[in-house]
């Protein structure tokens, strides 16, 4: 027993002392400036001795400087910390992705990472309806969108140009309560795609639209911040994005990398998520005020592999139905 | 012998002469290659040969594709009928303040030159408030379009008069610079030999600015081609595929494949701007004619009765694109929530405390901002006045690619700019073994990439006015070449020069597109940090940060102004 007692002491001690990560990490993330910086500053605190270097964008531009790395043979970060799971998919099946199968997902729902281990979803953002309060009366389903009654009047963010709108879109063509009848019914009632989830919002809070297909954080905000919107989870589901980190094959610091992965699934980090006005994941974490449970939203699954595979027929689809 | 002596100094002076042109030449050349021809080619390169193969049938099938045709014909139509527009109301503005007797002229060539400032995504925003469904205007007028009709602005049509109004300014500054020029003799004499003024308007006024209008209008053109933010907003909802959207589209594509499309799409973008460049050195080939300006005294026109509705008419357009949108960002930053309804109760001040105090991100990008303005319009006029000289009065095969070079890099979406950039810089420049990339040095390069035609071609404007004989003069007794810059050449173009650098630093200044790929954590423009304030969905703190933007340029011009006396005439393109 003593014996025991020391083997797991001395474990501990080595433990500690060849694990604790240190040495330079770089991040490429597309949380919003504010939340990337608690984040990190979060991590640091934690974990002293590694020296974060981050550059924030929005997920395509992320991309596009990565694919311009890899086009110069140079891929500068570790760690990928990006909003959806197509475009990191795509990275995995390009081989880009470095699986980590000891991370820590014990608690987590299997829907919410990689079964290969290379990706891991750090909290729910849905996309449901958002709806000026001044204007609209509250909705309840996806079809409330279609009446005959109000026309033109969604914003409807293009998936052609926003990575949440195709992530969006990719779902709900695949479920077969909602599908692409829904898309034909809005083209149908005259509703043109915006360019992506800001302009939306704009759109429904400064009432020239009256409902809006968003995300439901930056609706709570702006709602938190006084502007007429709110927004509804509708009964037939919602699809989402879980804001998936993963480390690069190319990474230089992996042992910081796995320390990063490591925070983001620790229960700290999902109380950070709560308290920066996003649903956790972990499921003893609570929802932020105003949201509800994680188990009352009824999530449509994606396939990703499905999802990369379908994509230019998908486009294709919904260029024809709305023209362009 | 005293005459041998003198004619064999002189010929060593001509010697040394040329021999200085041609190394000023060459560091010109070098400054064209490391700015603009390096990074361009190098994403040509990406283009149609992504992973070093070179691949004709992928970009075979990118051109057969029906919507890479119809974009590029949108892009065709919006960029010649919004540069017509431009020029008609720039033109117009121009003669006005220039040719005419109208008063208040000093503030109305500020209201005018002050929407440059003005980012185009707020003042498209401004529009499509002012004529949807939800105005408040047009509802008090009864013309408000009924709800769940189409707003009329999201079309072909919408955009070019939106990007016409937006682009006026560019073609005022130019044609205003080359009529500012004009001698009030030639017209008096053609005046006291029996002409009307508008017959002596048409036949020498507007012959001697055809030179600032030709550059003008090709400048509104290639801003058009390039121009984001209008087609964006009103051609994504409005159905108009330009190549500029459809090269966003693809570079939200993911995979290898999108992002040699997006690099081979943009030549063709390129080549639409080298078609206007063209198109305008044809139009300046044609005819000739050259004026010297130092001595004699502007030209007035009497309008008589017409003064005070020209005034007018002056003063609606000025304040409407200069109020309307500026009305538009100030209601928006003086609420807390974007939609609210501005009232005594829900007005407040926070967003103004919070952008100037409690942000030191935003105050860190406003001085970024500011040094790099400032730097790439010194820069660029430092090399400009040399380039343009060879460009008018030197040309040679070499100076021609270099300048159709810098066209390209202007007409370029700045997104790409900046993707050329990384690809460039990314590893250590070779040598020095100095790396650039996540500094930054290489937001600087980029716009220099992408700006060097705004500060460019007023001055070859300017140059393409003036009399050479007192250069030529110059130089056949011997001047040096620097000497000649400084006695002879800078004081006249320096009124065209002026007006460049100030478009540069206002352009540069709220500029988005290039620096958002290019920013970091500890590096960030003023720019990208507005558009990452709406991104995350702070629209009415973004606002506020633009009206503090407007705000600041505003006095910035009015403390140039302060020194008007001493500076050389002319150089303030805003003042009178």
């Amino acid at each position: 027993m003593k014996r025991l007692l020391t083997a797991s002491l001395l474990a501990l001690l080595s433990g500690t002392a060849f694990a604790a990560p240190s040495g330079k990490l770089v991040v490429y993330t597309s949380q919003t400036p504010e939340v990337a910086q608690q984040t990190i500053d979060a991590f640091k605190a934690k974990y002293p001795d590694v020296a974060v270097e981050w550059i924030r964008n929005g997920t395509a531009q992320l991309m596009n400087i990565l694919r311009a790395e890899v086009a110069a043979g140079d891929v500068k970060p570790d760690v990928l910390f990006v909003a959806d799971t197509i475009n990191i998919g795509q990275l995995k099946r390009e081989g880009r992705l470095l699986p980590y199968a000891e991370a820590p997902t014990t608690p987590y729902d299997k829907a919410f990472h990689d079964a290969d281990r290379t990706y891991f979803g750090t909290k729910i953002v849905a996309t449901g309806i958002a709806y000026n309060t001044k204007t609209a009366k509250r909705p309840t389903s996806w079809s409330d969108l279609t009446a005959p009654s109000i026309k033109a009047q969604v914003a409807l963010p293009s998936p052609l140009y926003s990575g949440a709108a195709l992530n969006h879109l990719h779902t709900v063509a695949a479920s077969p309560e909602i599908g692409w009848s829904f898309y034909a019914a809005l083209a149908k009632n005259g509703v043109a795609p915006v360019g992506g989830n800001g302009p939306a919002l704009n759109d429904v809070a400064g009432g020239r639209a009256t409902y809006g297909i968003i995300a439901d954080g930056d609706v709570m905000r702006a709602k938190a911040n006084g502007s007429p919107v709110d927004f509804v989870y509708p009964k037939e589901g919602v699809s989402y994005i879980t804001e998936p980190a993963a480390i690069l094959k190319t990474a230089r610091n992996i042992e910081a990398a796995k320390a990063f992965i490591d925070f983001l699934l620790s229960k700290e980090a999902q109380q950070l998520v709560a308290r920066q006005g996003n649903i956790p994941i972990h499921p003893e974490v609570p929802a932020p005020e105003g949201f509800p449970k994680l188990t009352d939203i009824k999530l449509l699954p994606l396939d990703v592999g499905q999802a990369i595979n379908t994509d230019k027929e998908v486009k294709e689809k919904f260029r024809d139905i709305f023209g362009g | 012998m005293a005459w041998m002596k003198s004619k064999s100094l002189t010929l060593s002076l001509r010697d040394r002469a040329v021999r200085t042109e041609i190394s000023v030449l060459t560091v010109l050349l070098v400054f064209v290659t490391a700015v603009a021809v390096a990074p361009l080619s190098r994403l040509l390169f990406e283009g149609i040969a992504p992973s070093g193969v070179f691949d004709w049938g992928r970009i075979q099938r990118i051109f057969n594709q029906a919507s890479v045709w119809r974009a590029a014909v949108n892009t065709l139509i919006m960029a010649t009928g919004s540069a017509a527009l431009a020029t008609l109301i720039g033109a117009l503005l121009a003669a006005a303040v220039a040719v005419t007797d109208i008063r208040t002229k000093a503030s109305l060539v500020f209201c005018v030159i002050l929407p440059l400032m003005i980012p185009p995504q707020v003042a498209t925003l401004a529009w499509i408030n002012l004529f949807g469904s939800s105005s408040t205007l047009l509802s008090m007028l009864g013309l408000a379009a009924e709800a769940g009709t189409r707003h009329p602005l999201y079309s072909l049509e919408g955009i070019i008069i939106v990007l016409g109004l937006h682009n006026a300014p560019l073609v005022f500054l130019a044609v205003r610079a080359s009529l500012r020029a004009l001698p009030s003799d030639l017209v008096e004499a053609a005046r006291s030999e029996g002409a009307s003024p508008l017959r002596a308007f048409l036949s020498i006024v507007l012959p001697l600015a055809r030179s600032g209008l030709i550059s003008g209008a090709a400048l509104a053109f290639v801003s058009a081609a390039g121009n984001f933010a209008v087609p964006a907003m009103l051609g994504i909802p409005g159905r108009v595929p330009t190549l500029i959207t459809l090269i966003y589209q693809r570079l939200s594509d993911y995979g290898q494949e999108a992002f040699a499309d997006v690099a081979l799409l943009s030549l063709s973008l390129g080549a639409i701007a080298v078609s206007g460049l063209l198109f305008q050195s044809w139009l300046l080939r044609r005819r000739d004619i050259r004026i010297t300006s130092l001595t004699a005294t502007p030209l007035r026109f009497s309008l008589g009765p017409w003064r005070r509705p020209t005034e007018i008419a002056c003063w609606v357009f000025a304040l409407g694109v200069l109020v309307l949108p500026l009305l538009a960002l100030l209601s928006t930053a003086l609420v807390s929530g974007y939609g609210q309804a501005l009232t005594t109760e829900t007005a407040t001040l926070k967003n103004f405390t919070n952008a100037l105090f409690h942000h030191t991100m935003i105050r860190g990008a406003f001085m970024t901002s500011a040094w790099l303005a400032a730097a790439t319009a010194v820069i660029l006029t430092i090399v400009g006045i040399p380039l343009a000289y060879f460009i008018v009065w030197r040309p040679n095969s070499l100076v021609r690619v270099a300048s159709a070079v810098l066209e390209v890099g202007y007409a370029l979406p700045g997104t790409l700019v900046a993707l050329a950039a990384i690809l460039l810089l990314i590893k250590p420049i070779p040598i020095i073994q100095v790396s650039l990339y996540g500094t930054p040095w290489i937001i600087l390069l980029a716009y220099l990439t992408n700006r060097s035609v705004l500060s460019l071609r007023p001055i070859v404007s300017g140059f393409m006015q003036l009399d050479r004989s007192l250069e030529e003069a110059a130089r056949v007794v011997g001047a040096g070449f620097f000497r000649r810059l400084r006695d002879i050449i800078i004081p006249l173009v320096a009124p065209a020069a002026g007006a460049g650098a100030i478009l540069v630093f206002l352009t540069v200044l709220t500029e988005i597109q290039v620096s958002v790929l290019l920013v970091t954590s500890s590096t960030r423009t003023i720019g990208a940090s507005v558009y990452f304030l709406e991104e995350s969905g702070a629209t009415t703190l973004a606002a506020a940060v633009g009206v503090l933007i407007v705000v600041a340029v505003f006095c910035l011009m009015l403390f140039v102004s302060s020194f008007k006396d001493r500076l050389p005439k002319g150089i303030l393109p805003w003042a009178e």
